[in-house]
């Protein structure tokens, strides 16, 4: 009976608390952030800590809590973790400050490459990127002789052949849970088709020729996907082929890793990467461009703001990233691709490249509105042109009540 | 007694009865027992298609951590024996040690300790003998059932778990003890009363009762976030901030609770002839005395059966504690569905499962313990409609 | 009792209530009539972000509200009397549904949808908790004394369990590959998928519930049997009663204000479900009320979030659960005057 480690572990961690690993400073201003809980944010906060005075929540309600909580005055929190979508209403809010002097003083550290610069104004610090992006099990593609798949038409096509092969359970993965799964997947199809969601007025534009052909290549795909594929997220897909179920699959960048977990995966080494499909020839590939990173708040004293200044700079320097070099794609000096990056970092080379996801308040309103209205097309209660009319439909109401249309 | 002829039973009933009632246990112990044995795999077991493979763990056993057939003899003997012990012996020591009207807490002790103690025999005195007892028996020490502690090591040391632990600990007790005492108050008085007014607070309660609570606690985020500007005014320098407060949650809870709460102790309390305390206001007592000294003996088993119903709610909480609370003083169930957001990996999975036992196994002992309690507490009338 | 008695005794209780859940109230049904909408302008931004090797950037016309000199968002209020609800209902187009001659295209509006799932869910629930509970309490009554105490315990797990984690460890029995779907598969030998389809996402939901809930209507009837008049089942054997006529005549009667009272309990509960949405992940083919609302009040990632119509669906929710309640308030009202 192995219990026993459970015992001595519990007496050790007693013991061994408090300890201060290396920092380079000693932090005595206390600092909190709030930010998503996935590994990255574990790897990122974890280095803060050993600079003493800082309490790091990750939290999945942070989308709900963080414009409330930074904009009481003064802010509950000094630093907040965001991506690209959950940034939008921290700006039009006004409850971020620019970091540019900040930086001058103490981000030498930093590149230039991880400045997210609103109108010439440093208002966050990227430390790392993500992108869905294409994962395959190149053990299979090459029993049954395929080449990897450019476009979604060679997607289908190879999808077919490892059907009829016979060598694997579904020969493709796919993100769509509905809601905002479902509505990312689309998206990404959607912008690969080169459609755009929104007039210049606002007025909603998805109920189009693209839209239509966005569904469609979609609702193909879903013929070789295990029937499911409503309720799998990216935590699904990733045991999918972790367990061997399935032989490719459109995944985030940041699931690449967990492929070659021994203690999970029984397809170590099996799986590669390779750049997002394109839609259509000549286009960009079907996806998205996402990045994480950190802001401070508004509604502090500048002495805190300075020592969180510190804080983010500690936490994202080169030795976090040679310690947690495979839990994201990081943006920060000192990081070393391996075999399942080169997928998004083919992407984010792509000619064209993909475009970053559009995050404005109509997006947020048009993603709710697809994450809703979308499952009913895959359902087969409605079809490609109903549905595309009820998004438009249900996005104009959500729109008109947040007062961005008429 | 001999049984009435009338009433004896044909053999066809006896034998349907309890076929019934054995595939209803089988019904309602499987799940619970599935994810138990699932939080002691690697991910790989876990998750097999397999049943066989989920129970016998190939690719836990073939990472070296298993169980030999000595090791599940000692381990559901002391399993029966700690069952046991709780049901038999436990009550016996309480009624016998603790001061007589203060039952409660000598049960709160009671259980705490045994708890302890079955924690310290089974994962701290019972391994290392049996490590021994194995090595010395050959192929009956050999593991056959792959099994692995990690997962539990990972979330309770790991992850400090026990804090969520010590947290879910503190909006409980506050729960259960302010929802009684202000729960019991309501209910005798509404009890003794018959105007129309104690009826129509009676179904207002109910109508609040039956609101959805995510309304609620979406209009509580901004108010309690803002708390101490907006108390500022009226309170000066020491307002609180109200968000991330366990004392702010436990208000919250003991509202949402207080419906529930009245209406079950208010009918326990018709049930207790309202001579009694008549008598007592005849020789002189005023409301208040004839609670105090007539009623508050005689009330226990519908309280603790009704503290029982605030206890799970305030233990299985999660849309009040998962918006309101910090990660600080996160309670048990929040935490647990960290585990769920979107960057999962299967492992974390698995951790949520073992974290998702351990925070059962409490449960587990209360039942366990209070299970008599239960009963005649609502024979006693605690439910009359 | 005095007015002032008894105003002492319940005062607590009754301050918790206003202050916790009156007040919410009245402030979700005057949100409902109103709309609070940030004054916006548009200006063009121009943003940089990350890519390899060098940064991108674009400009975009953007949306933004505009800030007052505190720094606050500029809001506007407006009473827009029932446009909330308009917006929930969506009638003009169920009459459009109806006036095409394609009623069933009413469920694919999310309200509807999330009442048709709901009612279901509750009125199909609710004799099955209320028969499996009582057939439960009989068997377990009939049961040697020895036994019953570790037969209640096994019985009372379900309730006690936590709800996500219960609707959780039922999920993963299924799911996928799931042990239970793969006996099945090999049972019937064909392929089972147990979340591709509504009808079987919907028979989980309400088996879980079933499962969840009848524990506690067996321990609450269980209590009741224990108080039945042995006079007059012993008379009632003597008339030559059978077994049946027993149960029929003399254990139903005594038991009917603990059926009423599980009832009423559970059409509370069983109509706000929540909890058995997420846990079995069936947004795309059943959602409830309460899940409706919730849905509505959760911030996309631009921060938006529907209050309006978040509070034009509670109340929607509380008058339909008033309605279902009214024939149980009836009962109470009568006890009441005759008592």
């Amino acid at each position: 009976m192995k219990l026993k480690t459970l015992a001595i572990g519990v007496a050790l961690s007693l013991m061994s608390s408090g300890a201060y690993a290396a920092c380079s400073f000693e932090n005595t201003t206390p600092i909190k952030s709030l930010s998503a809980g996935f590994e990255a944010w574990k790897s990122v906060t974890d280095a803060m800590a050993e600079c003493g005075n800082f309490e790091a929540e990750l939290d999945q309600e942070f989308r709900t809590k963080q414009p409330s909580a930074l904009a009481a005055n003064p802010a509950l929190y000094q630093i907040g973790g965001v991506s690209n979508g959950t940034v939008t209403p921290l700006l039009n809010e006004g409850l971020i400050r620019p970091l540019d002097d900040l930086i001058a003083e103490h981000g030498q550290g930093l590149s230039e490459n991880q400045m997210i610069k609103i109108d010439g104004k440093t208002m966050a610090v990227a430390m790392m990127v993500n992108t869905q992006h294409l994962m395959y099990r190149k053990d299979i593609f090459d029993e049954v002789g395929i080449e990897v798949p450019k476009t979604w038409d060679e997607v289908i096509a190879a999808a077919q052949k490892i059907e009829e092969a016979g060598v694997v359970e579904y020969p493709l993965g796919a993100t769509m849970k509905s809601g905002w799964n479902l509505a990312q997947d689309f998206n990404n199809m959607f912008l690969g088709y080169g459609g755009s969601f929104v007039n210049d007025d606002s007025t909603p534009n998805v109920n189009s020729e693209v839209g239509v052909k966005a569904l469609e290549t979609m609702k193909k795909l879903t013929q070789f996907m295990d029937p499911e594929y409503l309720v799998s997220d990216s935590t699904y897909v990733q045991q999918q082929f972790q367990q061997g179920k399935i032989a490719m699959a459109n995944l985030w960048a940041s699931r690449a890793g967990a492929m070659d977990d021994e203690s999970e995966s029984q397809v170590v080494g099996k799986v590669h990467a390779a750049a997002a499909p394109l839609a259509m020839e000549g286009g960009a590939p079907a996806t998205t461009l996402w990045w994480d990173g950190m802001v401070i708040a508004k509604n502090i004293t500048d002495e805190e703001a300075e020592a969180a200044m510190k804080l983010i700079v500690e936490g994202l320097d080169t030795e976090m990233v040679k310690a947690n070099n495979d839990d994201a794609i990081w943006l920060i000096p000192g990081y070393e691709p391996s075999r399942l990056a080169e997928g998004a970092i083919a992407t984010v080379n792509a000619s064209p490249a993909p475009a970053s996801y559009p995050s404005t308040s109509q997006m947020g309103l048009m993603h709710t509105a697809l994450g809703n209205e979308l499952p009913a097309f895959f359902t087969g209660e409605r079809d490609a042109k109903a549905t595309l009319e009820a998004v438009e439909a249900a996005y104009v109401t959500a729109a008109k009540e947040a007062g961005v249309l008429e | 007694m001999v049984t009435p002829k009338a009433l004896r039973q044909p053999m066809s009933l006896r034998f349907g009865s309890a076929a019934f009632l054995a595939a209803w246990c089988f019904i309602a112990a499987f799940p619970i027992f599935w994810i138990a044995v699932m939080s002691f795999k690697t991910p790989v077991d876990a998750f097999a298609a397999n049943p066989l493979d989920v129970v016998f763990g190939p690719e836990t056993r073939a990472r070296g951590n298993g169980l030999s057939v000595i090791d599940i003899l000692a381990g559901l003997a002391m399993l029966f024996l700690a069952a046991r012990l709780a049901m038999r012996w436990l009550p016996r020591m309480v009624a016998r040690y603790s001061p007589p009207g203060l039952s409660v807490v000598g049960w709160i002790i009671g259980s705490l300790a045994f708890g302890i103690g079955f924690i310290v025999v089974f994962f701290v005195i019972l391994p290392p003998i049996l490590d021994v007892v194995n090595g010395m028996t050959g192929p009956l020490g050999a593991p056959v059932i792959g099994l692995t502690a990690e997962h539990y090591e990972a979330v309770w040391v790991e992850n400090d778990f026990w804090r969520n632990f010590v947290n879910s600990l503190i909006v409980t007790t506050g729960v259960v003890t302010v929802s009684l005492t202000v729960g019991t108050l309501a209910g005798y008085g509404l009890a003794r009363s018959g105007s129309t007014l104690a009826f129509w607070i009676l179904i207002v309660a109910l109508i609040f009762r039956a609101l959805p609570h995510s309304v609620l606690v979406a209009g509580y985020l901004p108010v309690f976030i803002n708390s101490a500007e907006m108390l500022r005014p009226i309170l000066g320098e020491n307002a609180p901030t109200l968000y991330g407060q366990p004392l702010a949650v436990i208000a919250v809870l003991v509202s949402i609770n207080q419906p529930f709460t009245i209406w079950m102790l208010r009918s326990f309390f018709q049930n207790i002839p309202a001579e009694l305390d008549e008598a007592a206001r005849v020789d002189g007592c005023t409301h208040f005395q004839a609670f105090r000294w007539v009623i508050m003996p005689v009330m226990w088993p519908g309280v603790i059966t009704t503290g029982l119903f605030s206890f799970l709610l305030a233990y299985n909480d999660f849309l009040v504690t998962s918006l309101l609370l910090d990660a600080q003083n996160q309670t048990m169930v929040p935490a647990i569905a960290g585990y769920f957001n979107r960057e999962t990996t299967t492992t974390d999975q698995v951790e949520a499962v073992a974290a998702a036992v351990s925070i059962t196994a409490p449960l587990f002992l209360l039942v366990m313990v209070f299970q008599r309690q239960i009963v005649s507490g609502l024979t006693a009338g605690a439910v009359k409609g | 009792m005095k007015f002032r008695t008894f105003a002492a005794f319940v005062g607590p209780s009754i301050f918790l209530m206003v202050l916790f859940i009156a007040a919410p109230l009245v402030t979700v049904f005057l949100q409902s009539f109103q709309l609070n909408q940030p004054i916006v302008e548009r200006v063009e931004v121009e943003t940089c972000t990350p890519g390899f090797p060098a940064q991108k950037c674009v400009t975009e016309v953007k949306t933004q509200p505009l800030l007052d000199e505190n720094g606050n968002v500029r809001t506007t209020s407006t009473w827009v009397g029932f446009e909330s609800y308009a917006n929930v209902l969506q009638l003009d187009r169920v009459a459009e549904a109806i006036s095409d001659g394609r009623p069933g295209r009413i469920l694919t509006i999310d309200f509807w949808k999330a009442l048709r799932f709901t009612l279901t869910f509750t009125l199909v629930t609710l004799p099955l908790v209320i028969g499996v509970g009582l057939a439960i309490a009989l068997a377990v009554n009939n049961l040697t004394r020895a036994l019953r105490g570790q037969i209640i315990f096994v019985s009372l797990l379900p309730f006690i369990i936590t709800p996500v984690i219960g609707a959780l460890s039922i999920r993963w029995l299924f799911i996928g590959d799931g042990i239970l779907t793969s006996l099945l598969e090999s049972w019937l030998d064909r392929d089972i998928s147990m979340f591709a389809q509504g009808w079987t996402i919907e028979a989980m939901m309400l088996f879980y519930r079933v499962w969840h809930v009848a524990p506690f209507a067996f321990v609450v009837f269980y209590a009741g049997l224990q108080t039945v008049n042995q006079d007059t089942l012993e008379s009632a054997i003597i008339d030559g009663a059978s077994r049946w006529e027993r149960l029929r005549y003399v254990i139903i009667p005594h038991l009917m204000p603990l059926i009423v009272f599980i009832a009423l309990i559970h059409l509370m509960d069983a109509y706000r479900a929540f909890e058995e949405v997420v846990g079995f992940s069936s947004q795309a083919h059943r959602i409830t009320l309460q899940w409706l609302t919730y849905d509505y009040l959760t911030p996309d990632d631009s921060g938006n979030r529907s209050i309006s119509r978040a509070s034009a669906s509670a109340m929607l929710t509380m008058v339909g659960i008033v309605i279902l309640l009214i024939p149980l308030l009836r009962r109470s009202w009568r006890d009441h005057r005759g008592g």
